[in-house]
């Protein structure tokens, strides 16, 4: 495959001013929701997101449609959530989608909570995102006075109200139940379970969180029918995906690829390494996930060999790492992170996280301990899967990945033996 | 649960047989495997926060948490493997990594789930070099409570509790990650009727009582089971000893049938009075207007002399045990004094003449009506009961009329009518109204055995006088036990102007009360920890009263004052047995009660405003015990703030 970008929610961006809904729906914007809701029935949306073979682009790459399925039929009210508290180390695509392209998040908002038979969708933006917020409620605005959001949509008696709710900066948040507890004005802390989300989600409801461009893709996939989405990528990763590229590159940014591109190629798209230097490491799916070697920068970026390389692709936050890097307060700043980010609910979570953020620290002070290095190995290692979310579980890919590579960097950082003679 | 079909689960080569759902930490329990919890309680359920109860269950690939797995057929479990040990023993070491260590000066050293599991599944040594983070200690979290932050294992039992047992929500978990703290949501103290509940929910040393704090090693306390008598509840308590005092008060298991494994803050923590040295501890005769101190064989010659003198009256028995109730009755009315009352307030009646219900039925019932005073004054963990049934969709109204009882009864069914046993319920037609309902229904006295008193006979038959008429005269002396009217009575002023026209008033209580101060004699009576008998709680069960601590000098208990009353009365005691058999007969009767008996004759003060009886942290006992003072709740300010406060004796 080549290196080459394929831009489709990312089209007419840098072009076009997107936020005006007249210019959004000059370029074909909304005609998708509009014949969703004439034409379409719920089932009819889920059939193409199933046989487009679109997964969650959040980060857990679940295939949408099969999320959608598990809703029960209890009576309850059915909620569709929009994730948009994009907080993963790395990870950028989001912000750029709420603040360039609003109405197309917005249209796919819409055709997600249709395609579940909600009348009631929310949006939970990361605080930090103001721009992008007072941008998409303008938007919602635009959309309301169209006749795009609100009661008897088109004529047809389809009501559907999108609420938009801002975080307050907590990256546990957009972990899916904390998201929940937060936007029902809860301590952001995640829930246990079972019971799920699809069973007992918002205020008790059946609901769905989707990540933002898990649900722009809708968009497309109607316009252009399921079978073109899924004409790119590889065998179980269809599609397109659009990576945050950042690190030592040329050109850091979002790019949107179909899947299956190379490692190489998307440095390449990415212009390059800086200044001639050398690609050692890359961390491929965000801050949860560990960095994968020279042995794998051939394989396709699609979510089975990245996971066949021992990382995920996650949410497709793309870190370059060169031969400069130091890996020791990378490392420290990784773990730095999800401690400080840790609700504190949980054991392993709130305590190892900090234990091995404390040792880090001193590791990068130079002030190692040779026993730490299997310390932080046996800790590490034995909290992943003891925790009650997957934030626990993510400080120890990094960590694990470049303790094995990188060793020297570690030992070197060990405090010398010092005579007290 | 129990309609769920049986499931077979195999917990470490036992198969087991539970209803489908059950939660396998519940499961272990049947095969006495115990498996370790921190955050999981039966009473609220799983929370999922400590990671101890890691269990291997054979086809999922990680440890699972026992205190979220519902039990499916067929699923084959492991608590005791290598896996699973390492799993346990990483999170203690987790743990202890920034644990303070200070079980030497811990209140719940030896007592403390984190030691035991250190000590099952912990490593014995750590690989943390580094400096342990440092929080607050000793944080002042109310009236009651202290707060070590750096024990804390973030369970968020008391969270919890706060929020699903006590309906309170004033705890909540500050900050987040590893500088997660315990405290208020409004900075505000925390206090509540139930506060002392979470030192024991707590499994570590962080949430510790004021009035325990430093005070003794667990293994160094004596153990007495006994029945709470602070309240009509009947709430079982462990009473833990050391140095003949009082330590601290427990509760006795979480499934008690009475107090469900909780104790309000006034059963918990109201037991200073009895080191208090306000304690009268030899009788006082008053001479010239000024009490003298004489011997017990003199007052009891006096007393004597006054009761043969001419009519008399005895009034008391809530306050006494059984034993005593019925001593009461018989050497009074043996010795020809048929003026015998307990109620020696605003109460009317203690047993319900509706159907006799437990607390089970109270938690299940889908209407609570309430009736005058608050239950949560009157009988506070009976009000958790309240709570309890609303959680599970009950309605609950106060009424006052019976047009209110009409309209809150519309459709309803499983109805549970709570009372203070007050005329004026009956007065207006409130409990006609409600009777059609046939409820169960719960009488919170005022004294704590009330009910015993009355199944005992201290009642006034015929045409013996009530309280009220003996104090309207013609009485030659009067004996008071236990009851302080000039305080909690409606109309305590008229009490003390009524007592002052009586030539000899006797009063046995613990203290100099306002009613004593009145008496000609004081007798030293020995308090509730301080004797052994029986009670009968609110809802009928005969309850044994066990000593644990022993009695000042010179105080003796109403029990033996009656003795030797009645030796100066020459009068006929009935043996132990005989007495034993006539307390548990009349015990066993005591729910047949009913509206004919004439004890409802109108009582003209029914009608009078009557102010609210602050029970809980109001004045009796509590008076004399300056840690509970800080309980006192604040008084009412305002334009209605000229009413003062009517406390019943405690």
């Amino acid at each position: 495959m080549a290196a080459v970008v394929t831009p489709v929610l990312t089209a007419g961006i840098g072009e076009a001013d997107l936020r005006d809904i007249a210019i959004y729906r000059g370029r074909g914007g909304y005609k998708q929701w509009e014949r969703a809701v004439r034409e379409l029935k719920p089932a009819d949306i889920q059939a193409a997101c199933d046989a487009s073979g679109l997964r969650g682009r959040g980060g857990a790459g679940f295939p949408t449609g099969k999320k959608w399925s598990f809703l029960p039929n209890n009576g309850k009210p059915r909620y569709l959530v929009c994730n948009c508290d994009e907080a993963e180390p790395g990870t950028f695509k989001d912000h750029m989608l709420l603040e360039e392209t609003p109405h197309l998040v917005l249209e796919g908002i819409l055709l997600g909570a249709y395609a579940i038979n909600s009348h009631h969708a929310f949006i939970y933006i990361r605080g930090e995102f103001k721009a992008g917020y007072a941008i998409f409620m303008a938007a919602l605005d635009e959309a309301r006075k169209a006749g795009l959001v609100g009661k008897d949509l088109f004529g047809t008696g389809y009501d559907l109200e999108v609420t938009v709710h801002r975080g307050a900066g907590a990256y546990i948040c957009g972990e899916e139940t904390g998201l929940l507890n937060s936007l029902e004005g809860k301590r952001g802390e995640p829930r246990l379970k079972p019971p799920f989300p699809a069973v007992e989600g918002l205020y008790g409801a059946p609901t769905v969180v989707n990540n933002v461009e898990t649900l722009a893709y809708l968009v497309p996939i109607l316009e252009k029918g399921p079978e073109w989405y899924a004409a790119v990528g590889t065998e179980r990763s269809k599609g397109y995906k659009i990576v945050s590229i950042s690190g030592h590159v040329n050109k850091p940014g979002n790019y949107e690829i179909a899947l299956g591109t190379t490692v190489n190629e998307l440095i390449q798209i990415a212009g390059g390494m800086r200044e001639g230097r050398k690609l050692v490491a890359v961390q491929p799916g965000g801050g949860s996930s560990a960095c994968i070697f020279e042995e794998h920068f051939d394989y396709p970026y699609d979510y089975e060999n990245i996971a066949k390389a021992g990382s995920m692709l996650g949410s497709g936050a793309f870190l370059a790492f060169d031969e400069t890097t130091d890996f020791v307060a990378a490392a420290h700043n990784m773990v730095r992170f999800f401690a400080h980010e840790s609700c504190g609910q949980c054991t392993p979570c709130r305590e190892g996280g900090h234990w091995l953020e404390t040792v880090l620290r001193r590791f990068v002070e130079g002030r190692g301990l040779m026993s730490d290095l299997d310390m932080m190995r046996r800790v590490s290692s034995t909290i992943t899967g003891l925790n009650l979310c997957a934030l626990g579980d993510s400080i120890e890919p990094f960590l694990k990945s470049v303790l094995n590579r990188f060793p020297a960097q570690f030992e070197a950082r060990v405090l010398k033996e010092t005579s007290n003679v | 649960m129990s309609d769920a079909p049986l499931v077979t689960v195999t917990i470490d080569g036992v198969a087991v047989q539970v209803p489908k759902g059950t939660l396998l930490v519940e499961a272990a329990k049947q095969i006495k495997q115990e498996i370790p919890v921190y955050c999981y309680h039966t009473k609220l359920g799983p929370a999922g926060l400590c990671r101890i109860c890691l269990v291997e269950i054979e086809g999922m690939p990680k440890l699972q948490i026992a205190c979220n797995t519902a039990c499916t057929d067929g699923m084959v479990v492991h608590t005791q493997n290598d896996k699973v040990d390492t799993g346990r023993s990483m999170v203690v070491e987790l743990f202890l990594v920034n644990h303070p260590l200070d079980c030497p000066i811990c209140d719940k050293g030896g007592e403390c789930d984190l030691q035991d599991y250190a000590m099952a599944y912990g490593r014995g040594a750590s690989d943390s070099v580094d400096g342990k983070t440092s929080k607050p200690k000793g944080v002042d979290l109310g009236p009651t409570i202290v707060l070590d932050e750096e024990r804390c294992v973030v369970c968020q039992r008391c969270v919890r509790f706060d929020d699903i047992i006590a309906d309170e929500s004033q705890l909540v978990l500050k900050d987040r990650g590893y500088k997660d703290m315990i405290a208020t949501a409004t900075g505000q103290p925390y206090h509540h009727n139930f506060t002392g509940n979470v030192t024991e929910l707590c499994p570590v040393g962080a949430l510790t009582s004021k009035a325990y704090r430093f005070k003794s090693r667990p293994w160094d306390l004596a153990r007495t089971q006994t029945t709470c008598t602070q309240c009509p509840v009947g709430c079982q308590t462990f009473v833990d000893t050391r140095f003949g005092g009082v330590q601290r008060v427990m509760s006795v298991e979480s499934d008690d049938a009475i107090s469900d494994g909780w104790l309000c803050d006034r059963g918990r923590y109201n037991t200073g009075f009895y080191a208090s040295r306000e304690r009268v501890t030899q009788p006082l005769y008053k001479k010239d207007g000024a009490f003298v101190q004489i011997g017990w064989d003199d007052a009891f010659a006096l007393w004597a002399k006054a009761v043969k003198a001419g009519e008399s009256g005895a009034v008391g028995g809530g306050r006494l045990t059984n034993e005593e109730a019925y001593l009461l009755q018989h050497v009074f009315r043996a010795a020809g004094v048929a003026n015998v009352d307990w109620r020696a307030g605003s109460q009317r009646v203690a047993t319900p003449f509706g159907r006799n219900g437990s607390y089970t039925d109270l938690e299940n019932a889908k209407l609570v009506l309430i009736v005058g005073e608050t239950p949560a004054e009157r009988a506070p963990v009976m009000d958790l009961r309240v709570k309890k049934a609303a959680r599970k969709g009950a309605r609950v109204v106060a009424i006052s009329t019976a047009a209110d009882a009409a309209a809150a009864l519309q459709g309803a069914t499983a109805v549970a009518l709570i009372w203070d046993g007050v005329n004026g319920a009956l007065a207006n037609g409130v409990y006609d109204a409600v009777a059609i309902a046939n409820p169960y229904v719960y009488i919170a006295s005022e004294q704590p055995n009330a009910r015993g008193a009355e199944a005992m006979g201290v009642l006034p038959e015929g045409s013996a006088k009530t309280f009220d008429a003996m104090l309207a005269g013609g009485v030659q002396s009067l004996s008071l036990f236990g009851v302080n009217p000039v305080l909690n009575h409606p109309d305590g002023v008229a009490v003390a102007d009524a007592l002052a026209k009586i030539p000899f008033v006797v009063v046995s209580d613990l203290f100099l009360t306002e009613t004593a101060q009145l008496a000609t004699l004081v007798l030293p009576a020995k308090g509730a920890f301080e004797k052994s008998g029986t009670t009968i709680d609110l809802v009928g069960d005969l309850l044994p009263v066990n000593q644990s601590l022993d009695a000042p000098e010179g105080t003796l208990s109403d029990f033996e004052m009656l003795i030797g009353l009645a030796q100066h009365l020459e009068v006929d005691l009935p043996t132990s047995e005989s007495l034993e058999r006539a307390v548990v007969e009349a015990a066993a009767k005591a729910g047949l009660s009913s509206l004919d008996s004439g004890r409802f004759a109108p009582d003209a003060r029914d009608d009078m405003a009557r102010k609210p009886t602050l029970l809980f942290a109001g004045g009796g006992t509590a008076a004399h015990d300056e840690r509970i003072a800080a309980l006192r709740p604040v008084e009412p300010s305002g334009p209605t703030g000229s009413d003062e406060e009517v406390a019943v004796e405690a």
